[in-house]
Formats: C-alpha cells, sequence, structure tokens
C-alpha cells in the first residue's frame, strides 16, 4: 500500500477561531447558569413533568448521541470499506464522533434529577436495564474510537491494524444506536414506541444526522482556517447524505406503516399524522418535508456546493424535529386508561399532555451542542486531526 | 441484576371500590400527611398556596366523564390511582442502577433513595403513571403501601393499614394479601367481580379495581306513565267535582 501523503496540521488561531470559541464559550456559560437555576428550583421550573418526564434537554441529548454514531460514518467508510477519498477525514470523524457523544451526554447527566449520583450509574448496574447496557455502550464507545483515533495518528503502524480498530469501532457504533433506539422500541407502556424498528431506525438516522453534521463542522472549521475543501469530494458526500435521508424516509413510513397495522397503535398513529397539533406539523412540514424530501432532491437534481451545505442543514433541522416528535409526541399522547369508553372530562387524565419548554431548557440543550463544538474544535487545535488541503485534485492525487 | 421475584410470599395490595369512592381526596391528603411526616424527606409542594401550586402525591384521585363507546348514559368515576405494585413490574426492570425493587416477603415495589438518580426512565415504563420525581428531592417517588405503618407495632393494630385506606371514609379502600384466596380482598374482588387495571399492559397490577355499577338507564327506558292510585267519584260526589273543576 501506498503511504499517505495527506498532512495534517493543528487549527491555527486565527481571530474567526477566536471569535467562535467566544460565541461557544457564551452558550457554555448560559448553559452552566441555567443548570445551576434548574439545580436550584427543581425540575419544577422546566416544562417537563410526571407526564412529559423527558423534555427539550433530552431532544438535544439524543439528537447529540445519535448523530455521534453517525459521524464517525466518514472514518469508518475509510478504514472498514476501504474508500480512500475518505481517509484524510477519518480522524476528524473519529474525534467528532467523541465530542458530540460527550456533548449528548453532559445534558442527559445535568438534567438528571440528582445530577451528584453519576457515580451510581457508573458503578451500579442492573442489566436488564437497557438504560445500564447504554451506559457501558457510550463509555465504551469514548474509550473504543478514542484507541482508533490514537492508532490512526501513529503513522509507523501497520495499516491492518487500524482496519481492525475501525472494524471494531463500527461495530460498536451500531450496538450504540441499537441500544439507544431500543430505549424507546423496548418501552411498552406507550403506544408511540414499543416496536423493534426503533433501533434499526435510529441506525439509519445516525447515518444521516451524523454526516451532516460532519459536513457543517468540517466545512466550518476549512473555512475558520482557509483551507481548500474540493467541489467534487462534498458532492459526494451530499449524495450519500441524500441516499441516508431517503432511508430515514423509507423507515419512518415502515414504522408507521406497522403501527397502523397494530389496532392498538392506532389511537398515536392518528394523533402523530393528523391531529396532533405542533407534533403532526413537525412531523409532515419539518421532518418529512424540509429535513428529507428537500434535501434529497437538491443533492440530486441539483449536485452543488450549496447544496450540499443547504441539504446538510435542513437535514440537522429536520432530524432534531424527527427526535422531537418521537420524544415529546410519544409522550404527550395519552394513555388509554378506560378502553371502550370515551373519556369527556379528565385533569391531565385521558387527554393531550401539554409541554411548553422552558427557556432553561432550551439553553441547557444548546449548551450541550456548544460543548460538542468547543470540544471538537479544542481538540482540532492540539492535535493533527484536520488535513491541510481537501481540494479535488488532492483528494484525487492520493485516490 | 434487580430481578423481579418468580414469587413472592405474600400479594399485599389495595382493592378500591370505584362505586362507593365519592372522589372526597382524604385518601390523598392523608397519604401525603403521613408520608411527609415520615418519609425519608418530606414529599416537595411548589408554590402550595399560588395560583398555580404543584407536588409531589403518592396516590392521586382523577375524574371522569366516561361515556360508554356504543352510547348510553355518561357517568363520573372518580378514580384513585397509585402504584399497583405490579408482579411484573417495568419499574423494577428498567431502572439503571437497581434503586427499583420489589420484596419477596410481601410483593410491595419500593425505591431505594440512595440508589435513585431521577434519570426518569421508571416513569416512561409505567403504563400507569404512578411514579413521580420529586422535585425536591430529585429522585422518584411512589406509594409504599404504607410499608413503615403496616409493621409498625409502635401503633396501635387497626392503625396498622395504609393511611389512604385507615382514613377512606366512604369505605372504598381496603387492604390485604391478595394472593391468598381466603382473605376478605380476595373474596371481595372475587365477588365483585375485581378488574385489573389495563390488563394488555401484561404488567399484572396486584391491586384491583371494583368496577361501578351503571347509574341509570333512562334513556334506554322512558318511565311509564302514572298510573291513577284513586278511583274517581261517581254519583252527587262525581258531579260536584265536575261542576267544581269547571268553575
Amino acid at each position: 500500500m501506498a503511504m499517505e501523503q495527506t498532512i495534517y496540521r493543528e487549527l491555527k488561531a486565527t481571530p474567526g477561531v477566536w471569535q467562535m470559541a467566544a460565541l461557544l464559550l457564551a452558550f457554555l456559560a448560559a448553559a452552566a447558569g441555567a443548570w445551576f437555576y434548574m439545580e436550584h428550583h427543581g425540575h419544577a421550573v422546566t416544562g417537563m413533568d410526571n407526564q412529559i418526564v423527558w423534555g427539550l434537554p433530552h431532544v438535544f441529548a439524543i439528537f447529540l448521541i445519535v448523530a455521534a454514531s453517525g459521524a464517525l460514518n466518514v472514518a469508518s467508510i475509510a478504514s472498514v470499506f476501504g474508500q480512500t477519498a475518505y481517509k484524510p477525514m477519518a480522524r476528524f470523524s473519529s474525534l467528532l464522533a467523541i465530542t458530540l457523544l460527550v456533548g449528548g451526554l453532559a445534558i442527559v447527566v445535568l438534567d438528571l434529577g440528582r445530577a451528584d449520583r453519576l457515580i451510581v450509574a457508573m458503578t451500579t448496574y442492573n442489566f436488564s436495564s437497557i438504560f445500564a447496557w447504554n451506559v457501558l455502550l457510550y463509555n465504551g464507545f469514548i474509550a473504543v474510537v478514542a484507541v482508533y483515533l490514537v492508532m490512526q495518528m501513529m503513522r509507523r503502524l501497520d495499516y491492518k491494524w487500524v482496519r481492525l480498530a475501525g472494524l471494531v469501532a463500527f461495530l460498536w457504533r451500531l450496538a450504540l444506536t441499537t441500544g439507544t433506539g431500543s430505549i424507546f422500541g423496548w418501552l411498552v407502556a406507550r403506544p408511540g414506541y414499543d416496536a423493534a424498528i426503533m433501533a434499526p431506525l435510529f441506525i439509519v438516522m445516525s447515518f444521516s444526522f451524523g454526516l451532516a453534521m460532519f459536513i457543517l463542522v468540517t466545512l466550518a472549521l476549512f473555512k475558520l482556517n482557509n483551507r481548500p475543501f474540493g467541489d467534487q469530494l462534498l458532492v459526494r458526500m451530499g449524495r450519500l447524505l441524500g441516499i441516508f435521508a431517503a432511508a430515514v424516509l423509507y423507515f419512518t413510513v415502515v414504522q408507521h406503516l406497522t403501527n397502523l397495522y397494530a389496532a392498538e397503535h392506532g389511537g398515536v398513529e392518528r394523533f402523530i399524522l393528523l391531529e396532533g397539533g405542533i407534533y403532526t406539523l413537525l412531523f409532515w412540514g419539518v421532518q418529512v418535508i424540509v429535513g428529507g424530501l428537500i434535501p434529497i432532491a437538491l443533492v440530486f437534481l441539483n449536485p452543488s456546493r450549496s447544496s450540499t451545505i443547504l441539504a446538510a442543514i435542513l437535514v440537522v433541522i429536520g432530524g432534531f424535529a424527527q427526535v422531537y416528535v418521537i420524544v415529546i409526541g410519544g409522550q404527550a399522547y395519552p394513555l388509554e386508561i378506560f378502553p371502550g369508553y370515551e373519556v369527556l372530562e379528565g385533569w391531565h387524565e385521558g387527554v393531550v399532555n401539554p409541554y411548553t419548554p422552558s427557556i432553561w431548557e432550551l439553553m441547557l440543550g444548546l449548551g450541550g451542542v456548544a460543548l460538542a463544538l468547543f470540544a471538537a474544535g479544542v481538540g482540532a487545535k492540539v492535535l493533527r486531526v484536520l488535513p491541510t488541503n481537501l481540494s479535488d485534485s488532492n483528494v484525487a492525487a492520493k485516490g | 441484576m434487580t430481578k423481579l421475584p418468580t414469587h413472592t410470599e405474600k400479594k399485599l395490595g389495595l382493592v378500591i371500590d370505584l362505586d362507593t369512592c365519592v372522589g372526597c381526596h382524604a385518601c390523598v391528603t392523608s397519604c401525603k400527611g403521613w408520608n411527609t411526616q415520615n418519609y425519608g424527606a418530606p414529599l416537595s409542594d411548589i408554590d402550595a398556596y399560588g395560583a398555580d401550586p404543584e407536588g409531589t402525591f403518592l396516590n392521586r384521585v382523577f375524574n371522569y366523564e366516561v361515556a360508554p363507546a356504543d352510547g348510553g348514559s355518561s357517568q363520573t368515576v372518580h378514580f384513585p390511582k397509585s402504584c399497583l405494585h405490579c408482579e411484573d413490574a417495568p419499574c423494577v426492570t428498567v431502572c439503571p442502577t437497581g434503586a427499583s425493587y420489589k420484596r419477596v416477603s410481601d410483593g410491595i415495589v419500593l425505591v431505594n433513595e440512595d440508589r435513585c438518580m431521577g434519570c426518569g426512565l421508571c416513569a416512561w415504563a409505567c403504563p400507569y403513571g404512578a411514579r413521580e420525581l420529586d422535585y425536591d428531592a430529585g429522585i422518584m417517588k411512589k406509594c409504599t403501601l404504607c410499608v413503615d405503618r403496616i409493621y409498625n407495632e409502635n401503633i396501635p393494630e387497626e392503625d396498622r393499614v395504609p393511611a389512604c385506606v385507615r382514613t377512606c371514609p366512604a369505605g372504598a379502600r381496603h387492604f390485604g394479601d391478595l394472593g391468598d384466596p381466603e382473605s376478605d380482598v380476595s373474596q371481595l374482588v372475587a365477588e365483585r367481580g375485581g378488574m385489573d387495571l389495563m390488563p394488555e399492559q401484561g404488567t399484572k397490577p396486584v391491586n384491583k379495581y371494583l368496577p361501578p355499577r351503571p347509574k341509570d338507564t333512562l334513556d334506554k327506558q322512558p318511565p311509564k306513565a302514572l298510573e291513577t292510585v284513586a278511583d274517581e267519584a261517581k254519583g252527587f260526589l262525581g258531579w260536584l267535582d265536575k261542576a267544581l273543576e269547571k268553575l
């Protein structure tokens, strides 16, 4: 095998980099303030209650966790599937996967009723709980991908070991997203979930959201350091994003068709697809059209640099809406206490559970995103993970 | 690993009579009182005297106006709801730290408050919405079946029942071993056709509900016309009666 010629250099501290860092630190400070406020006053100051147990922070967290495993795709495509064009981006792909996961987990931990008891979750496991398995999967993912990243950076190491580490990381990421999807898939009590398809659905969601996040973050860092990123390479990644977005739509169709086939899930399907108000609007308007059909049309009908960037932005927006509909919409739909009877009046029971996210939840969620991006930036600043040149001629010469 | 016991020595639970419950909330306040005075930490109240009070309750009464799907009269049902201490309790199996557990000795489902980190997954998994996050303590709280009361030999024997049962003025709440077919509660369930709540969930709740009886059938069977109970007057009195009516 030809020796790799890609030159990796740390991010240069340009004024743009400093400005971006300052902006992200402002978000982090706001999130810290929001967390202290919620910690002091309890969850009473949030929009969450005993019906909507997981709220906006968890939407951010799950989006980031799902995107984290997907961000590793680029490295997997290079190491496991042998696509050399993706190889120069593999290091940063690994780094971003770790930081997105850390950002998502930070939100989950800070939203716990007792965040100080994280140590209990790390030391006491109930293995019949999918949540306990997820703690192991998340921690293991960080460790496995960190080793994979280090091995990629060891230039003298035989590439077969990198490939092996990449394979382990790829399999681990599949397990991780299966675990995240199974939190919902194994929730029998809620008619909006309780479906085996949630695990593969989350895997394709991760492919799509993760690649979109990778494209946007990488392009932003390249822009901040004036490093070239080739149009052809970007359009190629855009096409892949389009395929992933189409796969998400396909699995979404199957998810809802499966639910429609089961009579006991008919009510929640009617709620999400027709009568759910904001959830119906988010599903059709944002998830399906803005986050699915339009990006697919953009990358296949008008493949260009700007189309790909716009498609990636729309996939992120649509993905966020999809997670919102799954997490909040699934809880908003009421449990049926009296089958065969119509509930004419019920105090918070038998009616759609209202939820209005508070500003504190939004600040905490955005803080998680800021943490992921800030950590990725710091990583790119101190580690040689970003290539200096991804112009089409450069990539083609190596490919 | 926190496993659900395959068999419990007793199945302590409640039998709630929806026919006699009048929705007075006495069980709610006595539950709150007992568990605030004797629990590890008081059940929190937020803005208790304000416009929008919130708080943690281990037992709530919901009021429904329900109508049969096939038509017929609607009726009001007062529906007290607390943990049903399920045999196949999903809240126990989903708890990542094993803080939720079911006791082998009596089947009561409890939360180890030192292990709970307030992740809320048990509240998702419970199909009955019987778990509440205490805003002050940051942990999950639920009905303990007054475990600190029913075995307490320092209180009079008649008080060794859950506070909600002791206080119910309508006698709508009953406590006992539902695993013993000879117990009063088991016989009451058999006699009145006691039901599981949402049996399709497969959680096998220990608590049972006695269904309300249909309240009226006016819409289906219009009342009969009143029958004449007095004979019509005849003769002179009959003539006089008619003459006076004409006036």
